[in-house]
């Protein structure tokens, strides 16, 4: 029986992305099958997100998201790869609710830095944007702690 | 922490569906230890109290969101 799947990877953030995607590739044959050549519909990297608590050690985590449609007899195999594959931190494997493959990229990190800033001052959260702007491709705990930084400083004056 | 409205929040922006993924979304439901709040206090009807339980578990296996906030740091 052939369903529509949802799976969320969490890699080493050590890996690069050719790396990853060479993973990503091994994983992915498993669910070929001569009658579906093509079984994924959708794929986004999210990249490189601190993690909301260490898992293996480790804080930070390469996210892609795929979906993917396949017979349900392939799927233990698939998840079998994953699990013995050492530089996957975690996954999750659902069946996909009807969610559009467009809705896979979701607001950046870099959001998350002024959420928790709900009482600071207006300055400090234009601050505290900007450097998640200009710091797209570091992790969101650098833009977290420059945002506290600069609010202390705020303080202080 | 969102008053609870009489109206369902997730039925109100017209998705019908919890996303697990949207920890920003998420995060609004959880309390600052990172329990999920009930449905008194959320103010979802039955249906999306439901989504939005599964959604946390599933958010908090990713590490998208904690177990407990502030645990440990």
């Amino acid at each position: 029986m052939i369903r529509q799947y949802e799976v969320v990877y969490i890699f080493d953030s050590s890996l690069e992305e050719p790396q990853v995607n060479e993973h990503l590739d091994r994983f992915h044959e498993l669910l070929k099958t001569p009658e579906h050549p093509e079984p994924i519909t959708g794929m986004a990297h999210w990249g490189k997100r601190t993690l909301a608590y260490p898992i293996k050690k480790k804080e930070v985590g390469y996210y892609v998201v795929a979906h993917f449609e396949t017979d349900t007899q392939l799927l233990n195999e698939f998840e079998r790869a994953i699990k013995l594959n050492e530089s996957v931190l975690r996954y999750l494997v659902v069946i996909n609710e009807g969610l559009p493959a467009d809705r896979l990229d979701l607001p950046a990190a870099d959001d998350r830095a002024d959420e928790d800033d709900d009482d600071l001052p207006r300055k400090d959260q234009k601050v505290a944007a900007q450097d998640a702007e200009e710091d797209d491709a570091t992790e969101s705990k650098k833009t977290d702690d420059a945002g506290a930084d600069a609010s202390g400083d705020e303080e202080s004056e | 922490m969102p008053k609870a409205s009489k109206t369902c929040p997730v039925c109100e922006s017209g998705n019908r569906i919890v996303d697990y993924k949207d920890e920003r979304t998420l995060s609004r439901y959880i309390t600052e230890r990172g329990k999920i709040l009930p449905s008194r206090l959320s103010g979802m009807c039955a249906r999306h109290q439901r989504q939005l339980t599964r959604a946390v578990k599933r958010a908090r296996h990713l590490a998208l969101l904690p177990f407990i906030k502030g645990h440990g740091r």
